[in-house]
């Protein structure tokens, strides 16, 4: 573009430039965004943006800032940089009047180009991941072409392309007078792209039958192949899990269990099944909202039910409910849109173009979700055993044939689904309010003592004459009595409370109530004289309808088989679910981000410098959801393809993935971005597979990722992509690479996280008695996506390795080299046993230890080792073997494991331990190349 | 070694200049930094982290090299004693002789009104001070018979007796006091020291940890996470049973010197896949596994606490076999001795409800002093000693305050004498390295439920332990979601009254 404006300058004079300086026609047109964005940002913003708005001077949006200042003066007059009071005061000597106040000035060249710009008409440009994502067109193979030819060895003119991502590539590198690399060896090839796509390292057989097939499409038969292993969804669900902050716990200080494993499994399952992203995305925030979920659909909610919950004593569960929802705002902006929206929380934002109301409207969508950060995590699906199951379908096959109107009869089995599968809507007892002698037990649930009295707020009673209260106490002899309107009110309900053995040990009960209309305040007071000082707990109240065919003034039989149904014991998992009537919540601003100071109200709606939502989506997440995917919003698909990019490269074409903003590192490579962002879209309707394809079989992917000191010199992050990707692995992938190739690795999938060996004293929690249960049998070797993962206590080897904590959404994990992560591979158990076990691999492959240490190798890295490197190991052999000879109880002490054969104990395969894992801790092992 | 270590210095810093250029360049962010050239290793100058505008990847290959602050220090080190669950000020430093004479009477609702308590339901009493007070040192600082060591010290003590917070609850408030947020998910002090300065010794990790009481600090792990920061920032937890830090020791069966072949062999393969593929991340993971192979007895070392002499075990009332606060005070002192940079301690159980005898006032607390208090004091003695005072800061304190009031959980007599958690009002104290001697500053109602004078909040204390250290709080900044976060949120005054 720089180049060409000459010509089209000279070619296209017409009377609009003739209007301009004369010297326009010679001068390059300043560009906003790259050129005075940056330096606005840089200078001058901190105090005239978002936040600060010095002298009453911002340079965020257009309009303010060629809106005259506090004083009057108009800082920039487009055309006229002469009489633009900005220029002038970045140019005054008098430090106390001089721009940026405090600051070196800015350089002359850096004020030439803001005078240029502003002579040019200050013409303001959006940020170009704010326009729409338009198909560019791809690079020709120009006139650079048939000089690459000569620098590709081996290869035919035009033949190094082999997709369009290739014409991307090799346009920039010509620019920059590289040229790319060779494709990489075969078993490199295989090792790498098997361990992208699945996260495991292929077994030999895979590698040799790859490296012998001659067929042009071998390495695409490779690549189908591995697309369609189960393997592929572990490994996806795996990166998602850091977007989800999955965990198996639920935060904060007690940090107590949390069963939400399902979601997990919901993931891996879609990525196997290459649920398109679209439909990834809207399952995930609005499953829960489709007319009649599945259960698949509810379960993938549990994306946003992974917020922490704080079951400390003392907490406020208001302040925690309002925390997660701020959560999934952030996240939500973090995963899709790469923005960072949490700085509009407090104020508007300082860079990008959101406003501080605009948060409070789009977290909306999220605020009124039923969860409020009780201990139980309700609301949950239920999962019912086979006997419950089939007393829940004879409760609504009665239904069905009771309601002679059929719609009235899906409309109550509709209902009395959501009852007994979500136990919503209820009340939760912490908004019970007029407590005497009552109190939050705990900060938790409500509890009250004899003589002890609370309120329920504004129920709606009409059509609802069953009340369903869930509760627990040791006291004998309560009873309730619940009063309408006022404390000494009209009775509406006396009943006895069920002793359930203790407060915790909470049981449903369903009263009948009399037939009352209207919204009303329930007085409930507790009659308690044999044990006055015990607790009688409640965790919540329910109002229903009267199910068809049941006598208004006693429990019927259907009313005793439901409310059967409601206490079985049932396996559950949190999802998403929105209130609705009185249990809709409104949105309000908070005044600079505290929740405790609300300012006007607001209603759900996205942001105004993004596309509108298109009126037929409802107002709600479903619609926020269908938004995020529709095609015109230009951040959603540069966002997903930015990310599967840096998860095969090691870096994004934007390396700071969690930033598309104004304030992220600009992409290298922006029409590749939109290309691969409409080819995402419209070619392959969302199909992460299809993009995962088009990259890994492309030239630029498959290079060697070896490279010439001039090459790393010129390039030293491969940016530019003149070579091969060279990542070290994953945490999650240094540990299976371990037991994978030591032939541990369990194949099992899916189900509750596991325990493998961890050292002692990793779990302290200060009140929880939870513990580090080891698993049993091929639970000790799963894959590391199903290690259990405490928050405050995570699996140390993964966190050594970069895994985040996942309290919160993790975008990217930054890779670190540490002593720390060579202690890991070098001396936990875990790592010390793939090496026993590859040592026994190695001894049953080889019959002399140069053979063994091949076989060894060839089972990690696919190829031999080049005789060198055999030679440092072979060394290291003879002398550890010389070792162990010597002290056979050493020898003994290495590799006496639960479920080893002592027999087998010998000095040769001691020393072959010992060179397994120098061999797992050797630079290319732990790097994917 | 050597020649190695030249080799990845100079790749690295090729490295780091293209990458600053890089940036610089292309973001048109930050200032162009050549100094890396010039200084050695040190590619991220303490310039560079105190205006961190660059992408959030650091990768530099001596991350945790030593920096020069940014102006001259007055500490080079911290020694951090958290007390988690919060000792109460009013038992031990706080002497409110006023609030004794309401002992027992209802608390004023004014008092209440407004206000949320993690347990305090209803009326409340008042609860007079339960320590006997005198004035002490030179100074004449107040403190009560329950540290009868640390009446010693006191003019070597500056005591904060105005704090306050924003959290009531445990884990958030001792967040906000180490992470400056309340949330999870920020880097803690240790990791910003660390990450601005450095450690002097590079055969140990910058940021130990270590606790006792039984018990992690509530908030976990994370008030010694890196939070955003790389992970080489974060606290290294010394444990006290087994490994000091996690697998530094060899597999039974494998010796010294089987491991120091181990570690020359994969060197010797790294080398000759350096040469092979020239990527620097290689030299890096050769060095780190020399440095590896070094903690692995340096920090056995360092722990070896049966290597001092008896009257030094005596002073600090340490039994070497057992894991205790009194021996971690020691191995502080070790620790910092060799160079690390910042040292946290925590001790877990200090919140004294009144549910049970330990969680109580003048039980538990009592004990819980008793069995700190002489480890402390020598702690102090020892680092002056050794000329090591003037350059460590010692700061010792809890997450909170405590009431005024007697705790009556769910609006019941409690079994034992207690206070609930406070916000308003707590003492703190520092020693060393740049702080006054001998001072006090701050003062409380007469009742010790507000700070009335000389107030310091959360931020304001962590501004100025920053500020001890040699940096401008504002300005130790880390990029990322697109901000630059510092450990001062958006707040926080350097509390210049107290520098020496």
């Amino acid at each position: 573009m720089k180049s060409h404006w000459l010509f089209v300058g000279v070619a296209g004079v017409g009377v609009a430039l003739l209007l301009s300086s004369f010297l326009g026609i010679f001068e390059k047109q300043v560009d906003y965004n790259t050129q005075i964005k940056p330096l606005l940002n840089k200078n001058c913003i901190v105090c005239h943006g978002g936040v600060k708005k010095a002298a009453g001077f911002s340079l965020l949006f257009k309009q303010e800032a060629l809106a005259p200042a506090k004083s009057g003066k108009l800082a920039i007059v487009p055309g006229d940089a002469d009489a633009s009071e900005m220029i002038r005061r970045l140019t005054l000597t008098d430090p106390d009047e001089r721009m940026p106040l405090n600051h070196p000035a800015l350089k002359p060249d850096e004020i030439d180009l803001l005078r240029r710009w502003i002579d040019q008409g200050a013409k303001w440009g959006d940020h170009w991941a704010y326009q729409p994502v338009e198909r560019p067109g791809v690079p020709a193979t120009g006139s650079f072409w048939s000089r690459l030819t000569s620098y590709v060895p081996g290869h035919g003119k035009n033949s190094w392309a082999k997709n369009e991502i290739d014409h991307f590539i090799l346009d920039k590198l010509e620019q920059e007078g590289l040229t790319p690399s060779p494709e990489a060896d075969r078993a490199t090839l295989i090792r790498r792209v098997s361990l992208d796509l699945t996260g495991l390292p292929p077994t030999e057989k895979e590698a040799a039958d790859f490296i012998n097939d001659t067929s042009s499409d071998a390495y695409e038969k490779v690549v189908d192949r591995l697309l369609k292993s189960p393997a592929y969804g572990e490994r996806w669900a795996g990166m998602w899990l850091d977007l989800a902050r999955y965990a198996d716990t639920k935060g904060y200080e007690r940090d107590p269990g949390r069963k939400i494993w399902r979601y997990r499994d919901w993931l891996i399952k879609a990525f196997n099944d290459d649920k398109p992203f679209n439909k990834f995305t809207v399952e995930q925030l609005a499953g829960d909202l489709f007319p009649t979920p599945t259960d698949d659909q509810f379960i993938a909610t549990g994306f946003h039910r992974n917020t922490m919950n704080n079951d400390e004593g003392g907490t406020q569960d208001e302040e925690f409910r309002v925390a997660a929802v701020i959560d999934r705002v952030n996240t939500t902006w973090d995963v899709w849109q790469g923005t960072t929206f949490a700085c509009i929380q407090c104020h508007s934002h300082p860079y990008d173009p959101f406003t501080h109301d605009e948060y409070y409207k789009f977290m909306a969508f999220f605020n009124n979700a039923r969860d409020e950060d009780v201990t139980s995590d309700t609301p949950t699906l239920r999962f019912y055993k086979p006997d419950d199951s089939l007393k829940v379908v004879s409760l609504k096959q009665f239904i069905k044939t009771t309601v002679t109107n059929p719609e009235q009869a899906q409309k109550t089995v509709n209902q009395v689904t959501k009852l007994v599968r979500t136990v919503e809507p209820k009340i939760n007892s912490h908004d019970f309010d007029q407590l005497v002698n009552a109190s939050l037990l705990d900060a938790k649930y409500f509890g009250f003592q004899d003589k002890g009295a609370t309120r329920i707020k504004n129920v709606t009673l009409t059509g609802r004459p069953r009340l369903l209260i869930a509760w627990g106490t040791k006291a004998t002899n309560a009873t309730v009595t619940i009063r309408q309107d006022k404390l000494d009110g009209p009775v509406l309900a006396r009943v006895p409370v069920p002793k359930t053995g203790s407060q915790g040990n909470d049981t449903i009960q369903m009263i009948p109530l009399p037939e009352v209309q209207g919204k009303h305040n329930l007085y409930l007071s507790l009659n308690s004289p044999t044990s006055p000082k015990d607790w009688v707990q409640i965790k919540w109240v329910s109002f229903q309808p009267l199910l068809p065919g049941q006598p208004m003034d006693s429990l019927g039989e259907k009313d005793k088989l439901l409310l059967d149904i409601l206490n079985a014991d049932a396996p559950q998992t949190p999802i998403m679910l929105d209130g609705t009537g009185d249990l809709a919540r409104e949105t309000h601003v908070f005044e600079r981000g505290n929740w405790m100071v609300k300012g006007k109200k607001v209603s759900p709606d996205v942001p105004k410098s993004f596309p509108a939502m298109s009126p037929d989506l409802p107002k709600n997440r479903l619609g926020m959801a269908r938004w995020l995917v529709n095609r015109n919003n230009p951040l959603t698909a540069r966002v997903a393809v930015n990310r599967f990019w840096e998860q095969l490269f090691g870096t994004g074409i934007i390396e700071t993935i969690e930033d598309m903003g104004t304030q992220g590192i600009p992409p290298t490579h922006r029409d590749l971005l939109d290309y691969l962002a409409v080819e995402f879209m419209e070619t392959d309707r969302w199909s992460m597979k299809k993009l995962l394809k088009k990259i890994v079989m492309s030239a630029t992917y498959q290079q060697q990722s070896s490279a010439s000191p001039e090459l790393v010199a010129k390039d030293p992050y491969n940016r530019l992509l003149a070579r091969g990707p060279r990542v070290r692995l994953s945490a999650e992938a240094v540990h299976d690479q371990a037991l994978a190739v030591s032939k541990l690795l369990s194949q099992k999938m899916y189900g509750p996280s596991v325990m493998p060996s961890q050292p002692d004293g990793i779990w302290q929690s200060p009140y929880d008695g939870d513990k580090w249960k080891l698993s049993m049998g091929e639970d000790r070797h799963r894959r590391a996506l199903y290690t259990y993962w405490k928050r405050t206590a995570p699996y140390p080897s993964m966190v050594t390795f970069d895994s985040p904590s996942r309290e919160f959404c993790q975008l990217r994990r930054l890779r670190t080299n540490t002593p720390l992560q060579a202690l890991v591979t070098l001396n936990d158990p875990v790592y010390v046993e793939a090496a026993q076990h590859l040592a026994a691999y190695m001894s049953n492959h080889g019959k002399s230890p140069e053979g063994q240490i091949q076989a060894g190798f060839r089972q990690i890295m696919l190829r031999d080792l080049p005789s060198k490197k055999l030679a440092v190991l072979v060394r290291l052999y003879r002398t550890t073997e010389q070792y162990y000879r010597e002290k056979p109880g050493e020898a003994e002490n290495l590799l006496d494991r639960p479920g080893f054969d002592c027999t087998k104990v010998s000095p040769q395969l001691a020393a072959l331990t010992v060179t397994a894992n120098t061999m797992l801790n050797l630079d290319e092992v732990i790097t994917k190349e | 070694m050597n020649k190695l270590l030249q080799e990845l210095q100079q790749a690295a810093a090729e490295r780091e200049t293209r990458r600053h250029f890089l940036h610089t360049c292309s973001t048109g962010l930050g200032a162009m930094a050549f100094g890396s050239l010039l200084q050695g290793c040190n590619f991220l100058t303490n310039n560079d982290r105190q205006n961190n505008t660059v992408g959030s990847t650091i990768q530099s290959d001596e991350p945790t090299a030593p920096h020069p602050s940014a102006y001259l220090p007055k500490a080079q080190r911290v020694i951090y004693i958290h007390m988690a669950g919060s000792p109460s000020q009013l038992e031990l430093f706080d002497y409110k002789p006023e609030l004794a004479k309401y002992d027992g009477k209802d608390c004023p609702q004014e008092l209440l009104t407004g206000k949320k308590f993690a347990f305090i339901r209803g009326v409340p009493k008042m609860l007079g001070p339960q320590g006997k007070f005198a004035q002490h040192g030179n100074s004449g600082a107040w403190v009560s018979d329950y540290l009868p060591h640390l009446q010693g010290v006191v003019d070597d003590i500056t005591f904060l007796k105005a704090m306050h917070t924003d959290q009531f609850n445990h884990a958030p408030a001792q967040l906000l006091m180490h992470t400056g947020g309340a949330r999870l998910g920020r880097p803690s002090m240790g990791s910003w020291v660390t990450y601005g300065l450095g450690t002097e010794n590079d055969n140990l990790p910058g940021y130990i940890v270590l606790a006792s009481g039984g018990k992690q600090p509530d908030a976990g792990k994370s008030v010694w996470g890196s939070g955003f920061l790389p992970t080489v920032y974060q606290g290294v937890q010394c444990r006290t049973d087994g490994d000091p830090v996690l697998f530094a020791s060899d597999p039974s069966g494998m010796n010294r010197d089987i491991r120091k072949q181990t570690i020359d062999a994969i060197s010797e393969i790294n080398q000759q896949q350096y040469d092979d593929v020239k990527d620097p991340e290689i030299l890096t993971r050769i060095a780190q596994y020399e440095l590896a192979f070094r903690m692995q007895m340096s920090v056995p070392d360092a722990m070896a606490i049966k290597n001092e002499p008896q009257y030094i075990l005596d002073s600090y009332g340490v039994d070497p076999n057992k894991g205790s606060f009194a021996r971690n005070c020691l191995l502080a002192r070790r620790l910092v001795e060799r160079g690390v940079r910042f040292v946290q301690l925590f001790d877990w159980g200090w919140d004294t409800h009144g549910t049970s005898a330990d969680g109580s006032i003048d039980i538990g607390l009592k004990d819980k002093c008793h069995q700190s208090d002489q480890a402390v004091a020598a702690l102090l003695k020892d680092l002056k000693q050794r000329g090591l005072l003037d350059d460590t800061l010692v700061v010792w304190g809890g997450e909170f305050g405590r009431t005024p009031m007697q705790e009556n959980r769910d609006g019941q007599v409690l079994p034992f004498m207690g206070r609930d958690h406070h916000l308003e009002a707590f003492t703190v104290w520092m020693a060393g390295g740049g702080v006054k001697k001998g001072f006090s500053f701050g003062e409380t109602d007469d009742i010790g439920y507000y700070g009335v004078k000389d107030k310091v909040h959360i931020h304001d204390f962590q501004a100025t332990i920053l500020h001890l250290l040699g940096f401008d709080h504002t300005k130790l900044t880390y990029q990322f979601q697109g901000r630059p976060f510092r450990l001062t949120d958006v707040a926080g005054k350097i509390v210049k009254p107290i520098l020496a």
